[in-house]
């Protein structure tokens, strides 16, 4: 079984960025500031035209601010008995 | 706490609102006696239902500050999921209340026309009242997303 997680670097990024607020970026990026918030604690995904917006925000790139990573887990031992 | 949430909360007081005095006015037509003030009583629970769903248009169209974003992706996204459970728990209640009253009154049985209104309507208010409280449960009922 595949298991996928969405990493972000939003957090970091606003504080290199000279301490943006997150109400800040949500005006900048066009959501409210429960979405970044939702986003940075890895509860929300965003949608392709968010994650741009959100990049080009900080002016780097997609994968600079978001990763995604594939973890395989193995099955448990009582799993394909009959 | 954003505009959906508002809406949210404010769907929800007055669906239990409605649906309590709708409840009341319910029994009461069950109650022997004089079944007139009980009609007068739908009339006035139908106006109500009325007057809060135009209050309800009202404030959903208002706009909450010029500056801020009103409704964004995540907001559409939690709302489609609310109006999908509301849709299923109304599938559920339409089956219910068809099958109720033939348990309750039998094969040959009559349910007073005036409950007809609140029946209907009752199950498109716990309908609404579903699709509130779906909406306040992906958000983390208010306090947890917007107070970080």
């Amino acid at each position: 079984m595949v298991k996928s997680e969405l990493k972000n670097q939003v957090r970091r990024l606003r504080f290199e960025n000279g301490e943006l607020t997150q109400q800040k970026l949500a005006d900048r990026v066009g959501v409210t500031r429960q979405t970044i918030i939702a986003i940075e604690a890895g509860k929300y995904a965003p949608s392709l035209p968010l994650a741009f917006r959100i990049a080009r925000t900080f002016a780097v790139s997609i994968e600079s601010v978001f990763q995604y990573q594939e973890t395989k887990t193995s099955p448990s031992p009582t799993n394909g008995k009959s | 706490m954003n505009k959906t949430q508002k809406r949210a909360l404010f769907t929800l007081s007055i669906s239990i609102m409605l649906i309590a005095f709708g409840v009341i006015i319910f029994n009461s037509m069950f109650t022997p006696g004089d079944r007139t003030a009980g009609v007068k009583l739908v009339k006035v629970w139908i106006w109500l239902v009325l007057a809060a769903s135009v209050g309800g248009a009202v404030f959903a169209h208002r706009k909450q500050r010029a500056s801020e974003v009103n409704n964004d992706e995540r907001d559409n996204y939690i709302k489609k999921n609310a109006v999908l459970v509301s849709f299923v728990s109304l599938w559920f209640l339409m089956f219910t209340v068809s099958i109720i009253p033939g348990f309750v009154a039998g094969d040959t049985g009559s349910i007073p026309v005036p409950l007809l209104p609140i029946i209907n309507m009752g199950v498109f208010l716990i309908a609404m009242l579903v699709y509130s409280v779906a909406i306040l449960a992906q958000y983390g009922w208010g306090g947890k997303d917007g107070e970080k």
